[in-house]
């Protein structure tokens, strides 16, 4: 089976719960030769995917203004990229934009990008309605879900719409698509929480 | 026992090897499965039957005998050889689908691995098991002709079968085999076909014919007793080398061979000549936290020659009698060692210069150089005993307990032949060293020519080709084969640190003063270091950390400037970055250490916490470190752990360099995005070099994805100037950007003058985006 590794690349303000993402979604790997050792800014998951195997080499950024000018040195070459919003906070989904308008600009091409709304276990404090979210979502062609870190909700999805976004490996060894081929629609499963 | 059954079959848990397993030709394993019937006939064959047939062969021929009742296997019959002909038995345990001798604690999942097994190592036996030569050639053979063969026709010796001719003419790659064997504890001993790769296979017969001339009856109860002390004098295996050293038969007569007769002779700790034997020796240390074992050695030989010191004066003795007149000492391959904890991981020092967790997993190029933590004393040489046997086993055997984390020999083994290449006189990659080496000292001192990272990516190019050549030999391609239980990337990152250890080594102090003639006249280094007066007051939670997120104490501190040290004196990228991850491992430490369990930092709160830190360190030596390894780290390892927390030192010293309060963020970005573009696309350009072909086919594709990335990257870019150059407001950052982006490594420009301010932050990009977004998303 063939493995393929994907960077992924992290992004969103800082307290939206990037890593907390991360953490859950890493939290269940049996192997602890998988996981990582270091900390939970870099860490590595492996995941069947139809007959091959990815391994998502997930890279944290720090999401505070001041080291924004270093996050270009974080997406390079990444496969796909999570950028993450608090729901319960607009200020973190404006952000997200400019982080959509930045990986268009400067971003890998072809770069899978994903929309986590998280903290929607928090629905009492919501910001940011989904629809808005979902609509801006299909409108850049991004994966969108809405996520709970702290109750395990649609973490895996993220990744496996991930594992579906990336484009095949032909036999040419080439990859096929445009920037931002992101057609996948979110589905009505991926709705399940709030 | 199914014929066709892969030998790399994953056994209790072990990983199967993609890559390697297509490879498999039928191995000798498979060919005494085909003829197991041979050797282990069922009935009328009886103990007698057996005897009888076995009686007056060659030692080590054997038969197999089943219970007359349940037809399971039950016997081992060996011949002792020798003028006695003595057969001996030993008794098999088979619980149905696990089989062992009664006397060991190794158990097999099958018949033929368990013979195959005592074919390389003795374990409990008096020799170990003799293969018949003709099984080597039943390759083309039918399985049907295989199946009909008797137990004489497997006793059968035919003259001239041990003649070492027929032994070299042999494709060697027939023995190409492994066995993974589990002892009752879970423990796993796998025995590497690197070893029979190195020794070749002649060894089967010629220890045989010697243990025949040798070994006496008489002997046997000794040699037992001595398989159960557990000693080793160590000579075996070093008799074995220098047989194995067809190339280069001037050495293997310097030291191979004077070496094994000398370590054939009795001899004790005070022998004068054990310590002090030719080069070539190689003594391991016992363990990766020990700095016990003698700094640097330079090698010829690839033999580790190991002796047990405490157990010495025993063995000495105790051997006596085995050794005189016998020019190839008897199996050294032996296993009966493994017992009941031996294979479990050491226990870790608790000094506090290790902690417990401070190992490394990613990047694991484990400590093959042990020349480079001179500084870390090991004040407590725990369990030396287990220690010890662990070294044993490995060394003699190649085997390795999982437990134990690595495989050091295999490593040894590539990196001292890659060594034995690079000095091999004449030989096309010695003469690339050479003039790499020559080369590269010229290149630097002139002051007019290139430096800075161009010339350290020409250094990088030019390993990249050296490692082409490298790979090029059958040999390192037949030792990268036999190298089984690490995978692809750790064997990539070996390869590395042994071109490293030829052709960086020599010239890393003069790329040194390269890097930092480079970064003092475009002056980084007075920027760092005026922006760190500036910083360094800040604490943790002013340099962007939350609240709560701890910092490494002064003893910690202390502790980290001692690895920055040890980071610089380290000549490859790969041990540089390993060390640099043990830092970061310290650091989130600290981090963690008064925080609320459960709490998981990211990056949020690591990159202050690193900023910190390298607020309070030597930041000049650092960026120098810095330079080094993001230029010429294989390419491959960018995308890892290692690449990530590099990334990261590198974004923060970036950060660090850049400090201005009131300048606007957002056009530190788009300048930091040109440099790191220019970098990123200088980096990957090798990739593709750098890639080794058929076994590599993940990282082949990583690579034309990239490739694929870089040439969009590069329109991308052109489109983004054109939109630039449109807009009058922002002329000056264009202007800017141009400058920068000719320099890519380079911390930004000052610019401070314009001071602009942090509400512009969101104005630049977006408008750089009005005019070249259309383009990038159209294409």
């Amino acid at each position: 089976m063939a493995l393929r590794e994907l960077k992924v690349c992290l992004l969103g303000d800082t307290g939206v719960g990037k890593s907390s993402i991360v953490w859950r979604f890493v939290e269940d790997s049996f192997d602890p030769n998988i996981n990582p050792t270091i900390g939970a800014s870099f860490m590595t998951k492996t995941v069947q995917y139809q007959n091959e195997l990815h391994k998502f080499l997930i890279w944290d950024t720090a999401g505070q203004e001041r080291f924004r000018a270093l996050a270009p040195m974080y997406y390079r070459g990444s496969a796909a990229a999570i950028i993450v919003y608090d729901i319960t906070k607009e200020e973190s989904f404006q952000t997200l934009k400019n982080w959509v308008k930045e990986l268009r600009q400067h971003g890998p091409p072809n770069i899978v990008v994903a929309i986590a709304g998280n903290k929607c276990d928090l629905t009492d404090s919501r910001e940011v309605p989904e629809k808005d979210a979902k609509d801006y979502a299909d409108s850049i062609h991004a994966i969108f879900v809405e996520t709970s870190a702290k109750n395990a909700i649609n973490i895996n999805e993220v990744f496996i719409e991930i594992s579906k976004g990336i484009p095949v490996v032909d036999a040419a060894g080439g990859t096929s698509g445009k920037a931002f081929k992101l057609g996948r629609q979110a589905s009505e499963s991926h709705r399940t929480c709030c | 026992m199914c014929a066709s059954r892969a030998i790399h079959s994953p056994v209790n848990g072990t990983t199967a090897i993609p890559w390697r397993s297509s490879r498999k030709r039928l191995s000798l394993l498979e060919q005494l499965r085909g003829c197991q019937e041979a050797w282990c006939p069922g009935a009328p064959w009886d103990r007698e039957g057996a005897h009888a047939a076995i009686c007056g062969t060659p030692a080590g021929s054997f038969l197999v005998v089943r219970d007359s009742a349940t037809s399971q296997p039950s016997l081992l019959c060996v011949s002792a050889g020798g003028e006695h002909e003595a057969v001996v038995d030993y008794n098999i345990t088979s619980t149905g689908t696990v089989f062992q001798l009664s006397d060991s604690r190794l158990s097999f999942s099958d018949l033929a691995q368990l013979v195959l097994f005592y074919s390389l190592t003795r374990d409990v036996l008096a020799v170990c098991l003799f293969i018949p030569r003709w099984i080597y050639s039943v390759t083309e053979r039918s399985k049907d002709n295989l199946a009909q063969l008797e137990p004489n026709t497997w006793l059968c010796t035919p003259p001239g079968q041990h003649t070492t001719d027929e032994m070299n003419q042999r494709e060697p790659s027939n023995v190409v085999c492994s066995i993974q064997l589990t002892s009752t504890n879970g423990a796993l001993c796998i025995i590497n076909p690197l070893y029979l790769h190195e020794h070749g296979d002649d060894w089967l017969t010629h220890r045989a014919s010697a243990v025949q001339r040798a070994t006496q009856p008489s002997n046997y109860r000794q040699e037992r007793r001595l398989s159960s002390t557990r000693t080793w004098v160590g000579a075996g295996l070093t008799s074995k080398r220098a047989i194995s050293l067809d190339q280069e038969p001037s050495s293997m007569e310097s030291s191979g061979l004077t070496r094994a007769k000398s370590a054939d002779l009795p001899r004790c700790p005070t022998t004068p000549s054990t310590p002090a034997t030719p080069a070539g020796v190689v003594l391991r240390r016992p363990s990766r936290d020990s700095a016990s074992s003698p700094p640097y050695r330079a090698s010829t030989g690839s033999l580790s020659l190991f002796t047990p010191s405490n157990s010495e004066s025993k063995s000495c003795g105790a051997f006596e009698p085995q050794h005189h007149g016998s020019p190839v000492l008897q199996s050294p391959y032996r296993v009966s060692w493994i017992e009941d904890g031996v294979w479990l991981p050491p226990p870790r020092p608790s000094s506090l210069l290790h902690p417990p967790s401070l190992e490394l997993d990613s990047l694991s190029i484990s400590s093959i150089e042990e020349e480079q933590e001179p500084q870390t004393p090991n004040p407590t040489p725990h369990h030396p005993s287990a220690h010890r046997l662990a070294d044993k086993v490995i060394h003699r055997l190649s085997a390795v307990g999982q437990a134990l984390g690595g495989l050091v020999s295999p490593r040894k083994r590539l990196i001292n032949r890659v060594l034995e290449l690079s000095e091999r006189k004449g030989a096309a990659f010695a003469e690339a060293v050479k003039g790499f080496v020559e080369m590269t000292l010229k290149t630097g001192a002139d002051p007019e020519g290139v430096t800075g990272s161009e010339f350290l990516q020409q250094v990088r190019s030019s390993l990249s080709s050296l490692r082409e050549t490298l790979l090029d030999y059958p040999e390192i391609q037949a030792t990268l084969d036999g190298i089984t239980d690490i995978n692809d990337s750790e064997i990539d990152s070996l390869v590395e640190l042994s071109l490293h250890k030829v052709a960086l080594k020599p010239v890393s102090a003069h790329l040194y003063s390269c890097i930092h003639v480079s970064r003092t006249n475009d002056g980084s280094f007075k920027r760092l270091q005026s922006n760190l007066r500036v910083l360094e007051k800040n604490g943790v939670e002013q340099l962007g950390g939350s609240a709560g997120v701890g910092v490494p104490d002064s003893l910690t501190l202390e502790r980290i400037q001692q690895r920055w040290t040890s980071m610089h004196e380290a000549y490859s990228p790969n041990k540089k970055v390993q060390i640099l991850l043990k830092v970061c491992k310290t650091i989130y430490h600290s981090m963690s250490a008064n925080a609320s369990s459960g709490t998981a930092f990211g990056a949020d709160d690591f990159l202050p916490c690193l900023t910190w830190v390298l607020l309070r360190s030597d930041v000049v030596t650092l960026h120098l470190d810095t330079d080094y390894m993001m230029e010429l780290l294989d390419p491959t390892q960018l995308q890892g752990e290692g690449g990530y927390y590099l990334t990261t030192l590198y974004a923060s010293l970036y950060y660090i360099s850049s400090f201005r309060p009131r300048l606007a963020a957002r056009q530190l970005s788009v300048e930091a995005q040109q440099s790191l573009n220019k970098w990123h696309r200088r980096r990957t350009l090798h990739c593709n070099q750098s890639r080794r072909s058929k076994n590599r086919r993940t990282i082949r594709r990583q690579a034309c994805r990239e490739r694929g990335a870089q040439s969009f990257e590069t329109e991308t870019e052109e489109k983004e100037k054109s939109g630039k150059d449109c807009d009058s407001v922002n002329n000056d950052e264009s202007q800017q950007q141009r400058e920068s982006s000719a320099e890519a490594l380079q911390p930004l420009k000052e610019d401070t003058s314009r001071g602009r301010e942090a509400e512009d932050e969101s104005q630049i990009p977006s408008q750089a985006s009005d005019c070249s977004q259309q383009a990038v998303t159209g294409s």
